[in-house]
């Protein structure tokens, strides 16, 4: 906190009457910018640690997210080579989309939708996969679409539109200092911490994904092919479950 | 206010450059200044002395008229009864016909007057005597005192008893006053507006007001004098000492009158003798020097220090920019770049990457050469599935076959 204190440099005049209040003034502000030079150096410090062990772990993440994707792939082979089928692993994170606006839309899927945080056309949220998300998902189905995001839509996603909620407020994710006040205390302290987090579906997935204000995304470039029907239908639609295929949907948005 | 209380010089009416004594200033004319209550006070005394002014009753009604109602191809307005005349068939009545009253005819019984509570009355006056003691605000309302010795005037009593005019004039400008009073001569003009046909042809500036305790010929000596005004210290009236609402008017007091201010008002403490049950106006806040307030040991020292507003700037985008990217992720652009170098050839990553590819491949090729050959291939693993079912079929065909040759025989 000390190293937010603003200090306001009085100019004094060469050898003019300093009145005395301007002097108590004066004394003030120069106990202030002592300690702010101290918190200033013990903060700068603390952030070299910081960073380092940030490094640390997201060359570990890194590592973490190669050897998930090559133990798949071994595991797909040794199922192919015994001749068994191999059964991929569910999916974990969703990320939804709304596509439906806000005029005439009936009570319960609009209730869904305020809880689910899409308040807003081409807002979108991370969400866990679990029962009781799904069961919501079942409601508002014909005004989302979802699906599975991969690592690099997860990265992309928090990093170009990336807002943080600090005290009510939108803020943008310009600094990990942001991250680090909101999630310290959960043992989050930058980027790479919130989209490791994000994309395994950690245990403090809630308070991560519910820092992140809302993704606000763009139009998608090339369109929709019909958001009144769904994905899976013969027609062609948009809205439901298009599983690993909502990152292409993404790659248009973000 | 918390200052003590001041001294005030007291000037020889004969020879006003000469001081005859000095007197403590009584605390009536350290009144809190309130310029809104003197103006809200004036505003409603002012009304008091107002005579009404109405319409006739009767006016424009004064006819026997009656609409003609529908049917002959005129308005259905009042119209004035009777022939032989051009009145007669006129439109009456009504504020759109000529010669018909008007709207909202004005009434003699409009609440002319107003009535203010005693009190108020009596704070509006302690301060605009206060006012009236303070030379910048006495000079905001335009009075000319840049000659006068100092600010309350108070003159010897000898001032009281003075007959001519002659005389007044003299005092007046001897004690500064000239400047003051040749603004006032300077300023008569002609009113603007009807008042000029209405007795009130002319307008001029107001000059000192003379403030006395006792009567000796002051006022009939005083009386002639464009611009000045003299008044009894008993009976002072806000509509004089705060002219159009706004205080500080130039005031001379003379030495009985001053001395009686403090019998009249008294201190805080006392209230004031010659007005029942009234004690001075008190000020809102005693210590007024907010900077100083504020700046105080007792207050700062318990406020917590400023600080720095949180400023997040425009959002940049990581993927764009390298240097916010290495902000964000530190090390990532260290990464980045050997994983660039890993595709220029020459250098030692290249190298490690080409050598991993060899081994992948020979592997590969090792591994197809032991599995992928004769029974091995994919397509012959897939056919051992039916391998059954085909030898159960060609069995059955045999079978079949062998039937019919069997029946043709």
């Amino acid at each position: 906190m000390a190293e937010r204190y603003a200090i306001s440099k009085v100019n004094v005049p060469e050898g003019a009457a300093v009145p005395e209040l301007v002097k108590m003034k004066m004394e003030k502000e120069e106990k202030l910018a002592e300690e702010k030079k101290q918190a200033l150096a013990a903060k700068q410090k603390a952030r070299e640690e910081e960073r380092a062990k940030l490094k640390e772990r997201t060359v570990a993440y890194e590592k973490e997210y190669a050897d998930t994707a090559a133990e798949l792939v071994k595991l797909r082979r040794e199922a192919k080579l015994n001749g068994n089928f191999f059964v991929e692993p569910e999916a974990k994170l969703i990320f939804v989309v709304r596509i439906a606006g806000i005029m005439k839309m009936s009570p319960k899927p609009r209730k869904v939708l305020q809880l689910l945080r899409l308040k807003q056309l081409h807002n979108g949220v991370f969400l866990k996969v679990n029962k009781p998300i799904l069961n919501m998902l079942k409601l508002v189905q014909p005004y989302v679409t979802y699906g599975y995001p991969s690592l690099k839509t997860v990265r992309e996603l928090i990093y170009k539109r990336g807002f943080g909620k600090v005290s009510k407020q939108r803020i943008p994710l310009s600094s990990n200092d942001i991250i680090s006040d909101a999630l310290g205390k959960h043992g989050i302290h930058g980027m790479e911490d919130i989209i490791h987090e994000i994309y395994t579906v950690g245990p403090n997935f809630k308070q991560v994904s519910n820092f992140l204000w809302p993704f606000k995304l763009s139009s998608p470039k090339g369109g929709f092919v019909n958001k009144r029907h769904g994905y899976c239908e013969a027609r062609g639609g948009d809205w439901g479950n298009r599983e690993e295929l909502i990152n292409e949907l993404l790659g248009r948005m973000n | 206010m918390a200052t003590a209380r001041p001294v005030v010089s007291i000037y020889n009416f004969e020879n006003p450059s000469e001081k005859t004594g000095t007197m403590p200033m009584p605390v009536v004319l350290q009144s809190p200044l309130r310029p809104d209550l003197v103006r809200e006070v004036h505003r409603d005394m002012a009304k008091n002395k107002r005579q009404a002014y109405a319409v006739k009753p009767k006016a424009g009604y004064d006819t026997a008229a009656a609409s003609w109602c529908t049917g002959r191809a005129v308005a259905r307005i009042p119209r004035a009864p009777g022939g032989g005349t051009h009145r007669a068939g006129q439109a009456a009545f009504g504020n759109q016909a000529r010669g018909g009253g008007m709207f909202n005819p004005t009434t003699v019984w409009r609440r002319w007057h107003r009535r203010v509570n005693v009190t108020k009355k009596r704070h509006a006056v302690a301060c605009a005597l206060a006012a009236s003691a303070l030379p910048p605000l006495v000079m905001a309302r335009g009075h000319k005192i840049n000659q006068v010795a100092e600010l309350p005037l108070v003159v010897s009593d000898g001032i009281q008893s003075l007959t001519k005019t002659k005389q007044a004039k003299e005092t007046l400008k001897k004690l500064g006053c000239g400047e003051e009073l040749q603004k006032v001569i300077d300023s008569k003009s002609i009113r603007a507006g009807q008042g000029k046909a209405r007795n009130r042809r002319y307008v001029k500036r107001l000059g000192p007001l003379v403030i006395y305790n006792e009567d000796n010929g002051i006022t009939r000596a005083m009386r002639n004098i464009p611009g000045v005004e003299c008044a009894h210290v008993d009976r002072l009236n806000l509509l004089r000492l705060a002219p159009g609402g706004s205080f500080g008017r130039f005031v001379i007091f003379t030495e009985g009158a001053f001395k009686k201010l403090s019998d009249i008002y008294g201190t805080l403490k006392s209230g004031a003798p010659k007005k029942k049950g009234y004690t001075l106006p008190r000020a809102a806040m005693v210590n007024a020097d907010l900077s100083r307030i504020i700046n105080s040991t007792e207050v700062q020292s318990v406020l917590r220090p400023k600080m720095e507003r949180y400023t997040h700037g425009i959002k940049r985008n990581a993927l764009k920019s390298k240097e916010l990217m290495e902000e964000l992720n530190p090390g990532s652009t260290e990464r980045k770049a050997v994983q660039q170098k890993a595709s220029q050839k020459g250098t030692p990553e290249y190298d490690e990457v080409q050598k991993k590819k060899k081994a992948r491949i020979e592997e590969s090729k090792k591994y197809n050469k032991e599995h992928k050959k004769g029974d091995e291939t994919f397509y012959k693993t897939l056919m051992k599935a039916f391998e059954a079912k085909a030898a159960a079929d060609a069995a059955k065909k045999a079978a079949e076959k062998a039937e019919d040759e069997e029946d043709e025989e």
